[in-house]
């Protein structure tokens, strides 16, 4: 149980995947360089004959097939968490996310808050620290991509659909975030910032937002 | 051994059964329909070959075999005509309307062209049929 | 069974420019082809510099942003429809039919037709830098709806939109004739499993070109339709649609700018290290499964839509790596054993090998769904397949050319320049490529026309920009070597590398119709070797007779077994 760390999942799968590929790498490059050292020069009437050993191959090919399951098991498992578990989490927070070229619009419908960010406004989202945020997807006009490069997570935002992604800041601080799909002329400028606070200043940040912009009715 | 058509066809049931899978897995139709299509291209592909089957290719040295003179033409401007006849239809369709005009004339001289090269290939098929087998240096070279 | 008659003629010989533009010779054409997807690569090779300077530091406003998103459209663009997947299929039209000893490509008017067709239509892209709106300027794949007149008005995304329509309509025809080609018109005794290496490696390549590009053709007619203002692809559906038609053929393409590369590496090493390629038997058949899973693993560029099934994209690119394993087995098991000469043609046919591996290795990284969530549209992706196809597949080019480059002009290229060629740019590509890895993982987004301030950014961008100045150079290192090596001429003869394969048994460059001697035997997939193989037996044997025959240096038989492996 508890709360999924898009952040701490990826770093899990990082830290099999890559130590793996650079074993392989450091391994094929030793046998390549190895073999031209030792065969390098030799008279050619003494190049071997022998073309073809099944047996080992074959060995081999079942070798990369359990790797293959292995890596497989653990992506899969990994992505149940990512996307399934986080899904059915019943956050208190909720906010939507509307992608418009180039701009940022971010909606507390709890709250009455609306924030904009891009290449035109610069508020931050405010989010807060260790629970399950809802964030809901859609765009008006193109595909965009809502990324926090620090979550390590991404999803698409389509015109057409609203897509739910669940996910949790787990400590205070500024993050960066971005348009990851290529969306026009300025789309190096649709950029925000996330900030998280504690619960309790969330709170209060929430309450002087609301007053300040509800204050007419 | 059928022309060819053996890794075509045998390739075409590796597609199938990772389309079976895809179906079952996805559900998904638009995959679905494309996959199939590429199946069916490559079934078709290989069912050609088959249907154009000739003798089968034998393992060891290069036999005689009779030979049937096949015209390959040295130049071809009706191809490249024919060619360019279809970029300036879409070009036209992009950029300026006369070019559609102006392609479509080009298709029918590059037909014309075309009917041209045909006959000049059968005149000179026949002219080199009717040459004695041993003025033909290559009578006995397969391609 | 056809028999071609070289001495008929049924048009006018035409000589120079009309001669060698209507040419239905498929050397001529495959020369054409090759020559223009080379202008093709210098031009998107000047393209990518000009963004490299953009990207050097943070903030630069060395081009537009308008004029960095065409850059970086047409760089995509050139480089994959007019550079790698053409010199791929123009590798085939020239050596294929040598390969397999045949006199002409099957339907070289269509072939010829279709290499004017795809030239057509990469002029007609490129023409778009001419419009007043500039050209194409959303990304190679050209999302819908950014792609729709609404959001990327203008001609030059008509343009661009025609030229690949064009440009698959020629693709496509040139697949279906080698396909036919090497179907129909191999040598008598050359039956499938003794097809040479590269022949393979084609003839799967063509096989995904005709079962992928038309559904190319067709997504690109619908997006033109689109354009025009008919309502195709509407909403959420039709973008996603629209993503998997395009991915249906914009993976398998992939492979198509890989696997005759790939094939070509691997006949240089087996040429290189005197021994024949290793595994024949399982090597042909993970060629076939290596490319009906690329047909399989489109959707893992659609991981972040929410509208595809992950897991099976997850399941079909992760299992790539076995058939790509047993590749590299193959590859080491031809060194071992072996008698290596380390010419030019071979050190690039390792660095394909060895490069290619950190693309293929990362790309089993973005298989994965979880790390793809992070890595996709980011630098990691950029790094990725640029160490598939620049690090992977020019290399592999490169290794062709100066394997083959004797084979049709009669002379070899200069092995001093070569070396320094190589060298120059496996720094380059590197120092260009490996920082992008860093960047991607700590933030930087693909196709931004500057980026922020960034601890390091700076550092790693002007690094990569230095080294994209070190291709440069490279490639004009290249150039030269070409133009010395023509003007004053090193002659190769018929076989200056000792080769494996039908080609070698015709003069260099070869006659009209290929072969005037009678073809060598084909005894397997290396008939030259055999051939070899069996002379040097029968000097053995005389010797033993003279010697007394004594069983001491019973060396040579053609299956004698694994007596003398590794040390």
């Amino acid at each position: 149980m508890g709360i999924v760390d898009t952040r701490a999942q990826y770093r899990h799968l990082f830290d099999i995947y890559v130590p793996i590929a650079l074993a392989v790498f450091a391994l094929i490059v030793l046998a390549v360089l190895l073999a031209v050292l030792v065969y390098r020069r030799r008279p050619p009437e003494r190049a071997a004959r022998w073309h073809e050993n099944d047996r080992l191959e074959g060995a081999y090919a079942l070798l990369l097939c359990a790797v293959v399951a292995f890596l497989l098991y653990l992506t899969f498992s990994t992505e149940h968490k990512v996307d399934t578990v986080s899904a059915g989490e019943r956050p208190q927070l909720v906010v939507n996310v509307t992608g418009a070229k180039w701009e940022w619009h971010f909606n507390y419908p709890g709250y009455g808050i609306d924030l904009y960010s891009g290449a035109v406004g610069h508020q931050d989202l405010v989010v807060p620290t260790g629970e399950a945020i809802r964030f809901r997807l859609t765009s008006v006009d193109v595909i965009h991509a809502f990324w926090i490069p620090q979550l390590r997570y991404k999803h698409d935002l389509i015109p057409g659909s609203t897509q739910n992604v669940t996910l949790t800041f787990s400590r205070p601080g500024l993050f960066a975030g971005e348009c990851a799909e290529f969306c026009g002329l300025l789309h190096s400028d649709m950029v925000f910032n996330a900030r998280a606070v504690s619960p309790a200043a969330f709170a209060s940040w929430a309450q002087s937002e609301r007053s300040a912009s509800g204050a007419v009715p | 051994m059928r022309g060819g058509a053996i890794p075509v066809l045998a390739w075409a049931g590796i597609l199938t059964v990772l389309l079976a899978v895809n179906a079952v897995w996805t559900g998904d139709e638009i995959q679905i329909a494309e996959y199939g299509f590429a199946v069916l291209v490559i079934v078709l592909a290989g069912v050609l070959l088959i249907a154009r089957h000739r003798a089968a290719i034998r393992r060891g040295p290069p036999e005689p075999r009779p030979a049937r003179v096949e015209a390959v033409p040295d130049l071809s401007f009706a191809a490249v005509l024919a060619a360019i006849a279809v970029a300036s239809i879409l070009f036209g369709l992009a950029w300026a309307y006369f070019l559609v005009y102006f392609g479509a004339g080009l298709l029918l001289l590059s037909l014309g062209r075309l009917a041209v090269e045909e006959q000049a290939a059968r005149a000179s098929r026949e002219r080199a049929e009717k040459r004695p087998a041993a003025e033909e240096p290559d009578a006995e070279r397969g391609t | 069974m056809s028999v071609t008659a070289p001495a008929v003629s049924t048009a006018s010989r035409a000589s120079g420019l009309f001669g060698a533009a209507a040419s239905t010779d498929h050397k001529r054409i495959g020369l054409n082809m090759g020559l223009a997807s080379l202008l093709f690569f210098l031009g998107g090779g000047v393209m990518a510099l000009l963004m490299r300077t953009q990207l050097a530091q943070p903030h630069m406003r060395f081009v537009s942003d308008e004029t960095y998103n065409e850059l970086f459209t047409m760089h995509g663009s050139t480089m994959i429809y007019l550079f790698v997947t053409p010199m791929a299929l123009a590798l085939a039209v020239y050596l294929v039919p040598l390969q397999i000893g045949a006199a002409s490509i099957s339907a070289p008017r269509v072939v010829l037709g279709a290499f004017w067709v795809w030239l057509s239509g990469g002029i007609i892209m490129q023409l778009g830098w001419l419009t007043e709106e500039g050209a194409g300027r959303s990304g190679w794949f050209s999302y819908v709806p950014l792609a729709n007149s609404a959001n990327t008005p203008g001609v030059g995304q008509d343009l661009w939109t025609v030229g690949v329509i064009l440009a698959a309509v020629g693709l496509t025809l040139i697949g279906g004739c080698v396909l036919a080609t090497i179907a129909r018109r191999r040598a008598p005794g050359m039956s499938m499993m003794r097809m040479p290496v590269f022949t393979w490696t084609e003839l799967v390549s063509v096989l995904m070109v005709v079962g992928s590009f038309p559904v190319l053709i067709l997504a690109m007619s619908l997006l033109y339709a689109e354009r025009l203002g008919a309502h195709v692809f509407t909403g959420y559906s039709g973008a996603i649609d629209y993503q998997d038609l395009f991915w249906f053929f914009g993976h398998p393409v992939v492979y198509v700018m890989f696997f005759p590369f790939l094939g070509a590496a691997a006949e240089v090493i087996a040429v290189n290290a005197r021994k024949r390629w290793f595994g024949y038997a399982a090597f042909v058949a993970s060629m076939l499964a290596f490319a009906a899973l690329s047909m399989s693993v489109w959707s893992h560029h659609m991981y972040t839509t929410g509208g595809v099934t992950n897991q099976y994209f997850a399941f079909t690119s992760t299992a790539l790596a076995v058939p790509a394993g047993i590749e590299y087995f193959d590859m080491v098991g031809t060194l071992i054993g072996g008698s290596i000469v380390l010419r030019t043609s071979m050190l690039f046919a390792l660095g394909f090998f060895l490069q290619f591996l950190i693309g293929g290795l990362s790309g089993i990284f973005v298989a994965s769904p979880v790390l793809d969530y992070h890595a996709e549209d980011s630098y990691i992706v950029v790094a990725h397949f640029h160490y598939t196809l620049f690090a992977g597949s020019v290399f592999g080019f490169f290794a062709g050319v100066y394997h083959w480059f004797p084979k049709l002009s009669g002379a070899r290229l200069r092995e001093g320049l070569g070396r320094l060629h190589f060298v120059l740019l496996v720094i380059g590509t590197n120092l260009t490529f490996l920082p992008m890895f860093f960047l991607g993982n700590d933030g930087m987004v693909r196709r931004i026309a500057e980026y922020p301030q960034h601890p390091g950014w700076g550092t790693l961008n002007l690094l990569e920009t230095a080294g994209a100045g070190v291709i440069a150079l490279a490639i004009a290192v290249f150039l030269l070597n070409v133009v010395v090596s023509l003007r004053s001429r090193d002659p190769a003869g018929e076989d200056p590398w000792l080769g494996h394969t039908l080609e070698w048994a015709t003069s260099s460059p070869p006659p009209r119709h290929n072969f005037e001697r009678a073809l060598p035997p084909v005894t397997s997939y290396a008939p030259l070797l055999d051939l070899r193989e069996r002379a040097e037996r029968e000097d053995s044997r005389t010797a033993h007779v003279t010697a007394g025959g004594s069983g001491s240096a019973g060396r040579g038989a053609p299956d004698a077994g694994p007596e003398e492996r590794t040390s």
